[in-house]
């Protein structure tokens, strides 16, 4: 696909999105506000009760930098609400369009998403620098501009990440009813173990091991750590390099199914 | 009521026949629903390996605290959640019609018209779960504790709908609620945590203004700490005042709403 129907693509996704401003700023606003609340009165309560100055490696102005930002981060890795539109296009027939056009359709669709994720970037960075300072100084973090650059490309992979390994349970449209449920089960099998939820170094020993050999910290943690200063420059090239690994994976794993899955496919009308 | 009783079992049985014939989304949803369990279980979990209270309630406490809270969300996936989907698109499409002119309260048709036969399955499994946190429970719970408990929880989901209506009713006005809905979603986050780790004016308002903390923190707190007849009044009253209110909403969007066809 050239750049330049790649770019206009992203545009377009863009415009369609801010046509419901006052949604978009409810949505993000209540969002912050109430993650904000509970992260605070949580880890609060936590640090207080247990008596602890560090939990699993953290100070408490370092977790709620953590959660906010990867709260923040975890807005465009997760790119808005183009989950549903591949299994969307296929139930109604919609899908027919794109087969119709000169370009690849999860090249067109992931235009589309990075499209649909920009507002929330610039939303993202507006947010962070209202919400991050207010936090206080932690001992444990060590957020500079070098991080906060270095978590850009780190989001972006995160992002097609993200949107590669969606791919294949949109696909199961082709034979399934409806595949809403595996959409949010993904949803809530990455928040959980991609570190959205809780920092890693929280779980215990033994499954923080086994979570190395999988894709999800790369998510949701690693954009997060990055940006936090807690990630050097060689851990960041060797995670970025696995990020974009495992996004090859899932690519290739995506592959066979929308094959088999196309040549079931009768669009509407047709 | 007689008659609303007997039309709310052609409801059921329509909504069992009909999601039967949906058989791989019956199962994809039962599974969903199951790994929402467990990731809340895990959290918990995972946070109490760092802490030993939690808004002065202990591990225990806590998983009937959190199963509760599934129990909750089971009954509204099963009961409420298909019809508050279809509201908006209803009002959008200008198919309200149908509904308002029937001899029978469109709110009560809209809200319960469609039971979510494969969520069922999993309200049995969030009751279970609910059951085993109590069976475990290493003290005793008074009867009378557990009466209260299990009324409240009953009226914590009815409150808990009541909620969520105050946030679909503006599509009479707005056209598109999505925004809102998300909101609310992101706001009832609030409940899923003891009502104790928040500061004093944060749970004022939690239990007055957005009033989450009555659906399940303070049910849990009765079940603990013994029936207070000044608590069980306030989550009794404030449900009550919040439905009248949301009935009168409803009528006022009823008023304003304005067929697509005419």
């Amino acid at each position: 696909m050239s750049p330049s129907l790649f770019f206009h693509l992203v545009l377009l996704e863009t415009k369609k999105l801010m046509s419901y401003r006052v949604d978009f700023w409810i949505t993000m606003l209540v969002a912050l506000v109430v993650n904000l609340v509970i992260l605070w009165a949580l880890w609060q309560a936590i640090f207080a009760e247990s008596g602890k100055e560090l939990i699993g490696g953290w100070d408490l102005n370092g977790i709620l930098a953590y959660g906010v930002m990867v709260f923040l981060t975890g807005r465009i890795v997760r790119g808005g609400d183009l989950q549903m539109t591949v299994a969307t296009d296929i139930y109604d027939g919609s899908l027919s369009r794109y087969l119709l056009y000169p370009r690849h359709y999860p090249f067109v669709k992931y235009a589309q998403q990075v499209g649909n994720i920009l507002p929330d970037l610039f939303q993202s960075l507006l947010m962070g620098l209202v919400a991050i300072p207010l936090l206080g100084i932690s001992t444990t973090t060590d957020v500079s501009p070098m991080s906060l650059l270095m978590a850009i490309p780190s989001i972006l992979v995160a992002h097609l990440l993200f949107f590669l390994m969606s791919l294949t349970p949109q696909y199961i449209a082709f034979w399934a009813d409806n595949v809403w449920s595996l959409s949010v089960m993904l949803r809530f099998v990455t928040m959980l173990l991609g570190g959205a939820m809780l920092p890693l170094t929280l779980f215990p020993e033994s499954i923080q091991d086994g979570l190395r050999w999988l894709p999800f910290s790369y998510l949701f943690e690693f954009p997060t750590l990055v940006a936090l200063g807690k990630i050097g420059f060689v851990q960041w090239y060797q995670g970025i390099c696995y990020c974009l690994l495992w996004s090859l994976l899932m690519g290739l794993l995506s592959i066979p199914v929308w094959r088999r899955g196309d040549l079931r496919y009768t669009g509407v009308g047709i | 009521m007689i008659r609303y009783l007997r039309l709310y079992l052609q409801f059921l049985k329509f909504s069992f026949s009909r999601s039967l014939e949906y058989r791989m989304d019956f199962w994809f949803r039962i599974v969903m629903d199951c790994m929402f369990y467990l990731v809340q279980l895990v959290f918990f979990t995972i946070l109490y390996q760092h802490t030993d209270l939690l808004g002065g309630w202990n591990y225990d406490q806590i998983l009937i605290f959190v199963s509760g809270f599934l129990v909750i969300d089971a009954i509204h996936m099963t009961v409420f959640s298909n019809n508050m989907w279809w509201i908006p698109i209803l009002v959008n499409k200008g198919d309200l019609d149908y509904y308002v002119v029937r001899p029978v309260s469109s709110l009560f048709f809209l809200s319960l018209r469609d039971f979510a036969a494969n969520s069922f399955l999993n309200l049995l499994i969030a009751s279970g779960i609910l059951c085993w946190s109590i069976l475990r429970y290493p003290e005793e719970l008074g009867t009378s504790n557990l009466i209260w408990f299990l009324f409240l929880l009953i009226n914590g989901a009815f409150l808990h709908y009541v909620l969520q209506m105050y946030f679909q009713i503006p599509v009479f006005w707005t056209h598109t609620n999505r925004g809102l809905i998300t909101a609310f979603f992101s706001a009832t986050k609030l409940m899923e945590r003891p009502d104790k780790i928040y500061p004093i004016w944060t749970r004022r308002i939690l239990m007055t203004v957005f009033p989450t903390l009555l659906v399940i923190a303070l049910p849990s707190r009765i079940l603990f700490e013994g029936p207070d007849p000044w608590l069980i009044f306030w989550v009794l009253g404030v449900t009550a005042c919040s439905f009248l209110g949301m009935r009168a909403f409803w009528n006022l969007g009823l008023r304003h709403y304005s067929s697509a066809s005419s």
